[in-house]
């Protein structure tokens, strides 16, 4: 482990890789501020950029980007309370009053400081967690797997939905579905591919990410005409106001941070759960353990109610990598894209990269402690004209990301197919999310699809054609019953709100 | 039961669902495969059950709770959609610089953008830039007749 460790400090800390932390961080935190344009985006925007690049410097990029996204969103959701990610959304509840009130520079040094502080302590969780998981995870079977991508893929229906149980479960089958366009890895007969040549090799992971986010998101902003009030005078430091925080105000954030980053952390490492779930968590936990005075200043500008969501959703970022790293299953719709990058670039994450690979395992986990602090050093006191891209409008915006998405594609295999297919498909997911099927869940099911019908495939041939495997073994049982506690849940939910 | 974009679209999926399965049915697998526990028909069985199960229970217990979707920009969407699917068309034809660039133009202009400083700065720079870093610096050739033609490319 030390060797594997230090393999992975010498590449993470490289001139070269350094570089791509922080051109990672720098472009994550751009796109991350522009309303709409979350991590998923601003990931798959970066994967044809990285094709050139080895593995580690990709993921390590990625990993920046990731990091950079969400103080990105945080930034816009407390200047102009149009949160850029979901896993922001509760950051502006106090973030927003304050940026109001003239404080808009302290607010975002509590966000800065709170992100990195849980990101921080969530990397030391995921350097002790993440072997150890990873020595477990070699004992399971395809059985396990393919239950414990079942669990997977209910969880994030069930978590990522807002209530919507069922379309996230139709979008799951949809994302399966189209995961079986093209060649089957086994038999090699191809399947679903209607005569045309260009989905005989199936259909590229990139063009549905970038389609279902970053194209379908740059319409959504012309469809919903959203408006983006914020002028680049706004980003000057006297608006801003001071980002020195007083010896009271870190008091008070510190236990605040102690506690949100275990309960980040802990949510991030569950299946489907990720920053949303857990900085809504953290603000709501911290709400109700405040006295009845401080409860008064929630959502009005209180700094416990700004620290906990901001801790809470970093360390929730570092723990949905440790289902990524150990299990090679993404806990969410982000580790799914960033999964999906790295079965392209050959690299199969699950227990044995951490044997096989570990200067890529160390230096992605190493790379997020360098994130953090680049965060802090380089974008913190840089915010006063980062900000300034609020300001570009969206006449402009909108043609850019729709040039880049069309390039990143176009980029992967020089067919003009690509381009129209992509345009098709960011129709229908406009539709489709204006009419609440969240895309995640379609994500996931697409990149699990293949390796859910390889392990059920081993299953099944083990086990004479009897799924009696789900019983028989003592981790497939847990994961088992756990499918039909989460399916019991929303059953029980779903009534309760009699809609499911 | 009351009509809503929801039960529209749940209907929709039920429908493709209920194809697939028929599709997957259809799939020609190995003789020696035909009855094997796993053939290349099994998975997307299995996918299309679970997709009719639950297109079908959203058609029945969803309600009609949507926001009109006639509130939208529709046509600047459909407008948007069809200069990608002309920039599809044309890139290859007359290459990447060009086209981009007309794309964007044209996307601009479309948007309301009436500052031909910002038309063009926010344009051709950046074409050139992006394409420069993927040609000069990245080496991903990407096939442009015109820049051909002026000896910028090889």
């Amino acid at each position: 482990m030390i060797e594997g460790m230090l393999t992975g400090i010498n590449t993470a800390f490289s001139g070269y890789n350094i570089f791509m932390v922080m051109l990672g961080c720098f472009a994550g935190t751009i796109i991350g501020m522009l309303p709409g344009l979350g991590p998923m985006s601003a990931i798959a925007l970066m994967i044809p950029i990285t094709y050139g690049f080895d593995p580690a410097s990709a993921m390590i990029l990625m990993a920046g980007v990731y990091y950079g996204a969400i103080f990105g969103g945080s930034t816009s959701s407390i200047l102009i309370n149009a949160p850029g990610v979901a896993g922001t959304v509760s950051s502006s509840f106090d973030g927003y009053p304050m940026a109001k009130s003239g404080q808009a520079g302290k607010a975002l040094a509590i966000a800065a400081y709170s992100s990195f502080s849980g990101g921080t302590i969530a990397a030391i969780f995921l350097l002790i967690a993440a072997p150890q998981l990873a020595k477990v995870s070699l004992s399971f079977q395809s059985a396990d797997y393919f239950a414990l991508m079942c669990v997977g893929l209910l969880s994030i229906a069930a978590f990522a939905s807002k209530g919507q149980f069922l379309k996230a479960m139709i979008m799951t089958a949809l994302g399966l579905a189209l995961a079986t366009v093209g060649q089957d890895s086994l038999s090699d007969i191809t399947r679903f591919h209607f005569g045309n040549i260009n989905l005989m090799d199936g259909i590229s992971f990139v063009l549905l990410v970038m389609a279902t986010f970053a194209m379908s998101e740059a319409f959504m902003i012309i469809f919903k005409k959203m408006e983006i009030n914020f002028k680049a005078s706004d980003a000057n430091k006297d608006k801003l106001g001071s980002i020195k925080l007083s010896k009271e105000e870190i008091k008070e954030m510190v236990p605040v941070i102690g506690r949100t980053s275990v309960l980040g952390f802990l949510v991030g490492v569950l299946p489907g759960a990720g920053a949303t779930i857990a900085s809504f968590l953290a603000w709501g936990f911290e709400r109700s353990i405040a006295s009845a005075k401080e409860k008064l200043k929630f959502g009005k500008g209180s700094i416990k109610g700004l620290a906990a969501p901001e801790t809470a959703n970093n360390a929730a970022c570092t723990g949905s990598f440790v289902p990524l790293l150990t299990l090679g299953i993404p806990g969410s719709g982000t580790t799914a894209v960033m999964l999906g990058a790295l079965l392209s670039f050959g690299v199969q994450p699950g227990p044995r990269l951490y044997v096989e690979q570990p200067e890529i395992f160390w230096s992605i986990i190493i790379s997020m402690y360098i994130g953090n602090i680049i965060l802090l050093v380089l974008n913190l006191p840089l915010i006063p004209y980062i900000a300034r891209i609020l300001a570009i409008p969206k006449n402009i915006l909108v043609p850019l990301v729709l040039f880049f998405s069309v390039t990143g594609v176009y980029l992967i295999s020089f067919n003009s197919f690509d381009i129209y297919f992509m345009a098709i498909v960011a129709l229908i997911s406009l539709v489709l999310r204006t009419l609440n099927y969240p895309m995640p869940p379609l994500i996931l099911g697409f990149i699990l699809g293949g390796m859910l019908e390889k392990n059920l495939r081993r299953a099944l041939l083990i086990n004479d054609g009897s799924f009696s495997f789900l019983w028989e073994r003592p981790i497939s049982l847990a994961l088992f019953i756990l499918m039909i506690l989460i399916i019991l849940l929303q059953i029980y939910q779903g009534m309760k709100k009699r809609q499911i | 039961m009351s009509i809503s974009y929801t039960r529209i679209s749940a209907l929709i999926f039920l429908l493709l669902f209920i194809i697939y399965s028929y599709l997957a049915s259809e799939i020609r697998v190995f003789v020696f495969d035909e009855n094997a526990d796993f053939n290349a028909r099994t998975f997307p069985k299995l996918i299309s059950y679970l997709g009719i199960i639950v297109s079908f229970l959203t058609l029945v217990l969803s309600k009609g709770e949507d926001e009109p979707l006639n509130q939208f920009e529709w046509i600047k969407v459909l407008i948007l959609f069809s200069l990608v699917f002309t920039y599809g068309l044309i890139i290859k034809s007359i290459g990447f610089f060009i086209s981009t660039n007309l794309f964007l133009i044209f996307s601009y202009y479309y948007l309301g953008v009436r500052n031909y400083k910002v038309i063009v700065l926010c344009s051709f720079p950046v074409v050139a830039v992006l394409q420069f870093m993927l040609h000069g610096l990245l080496d991903v050739y990407i096939r442009d007749p015109f820049l051909k033609l002026l000896g910028v490319i090889s």
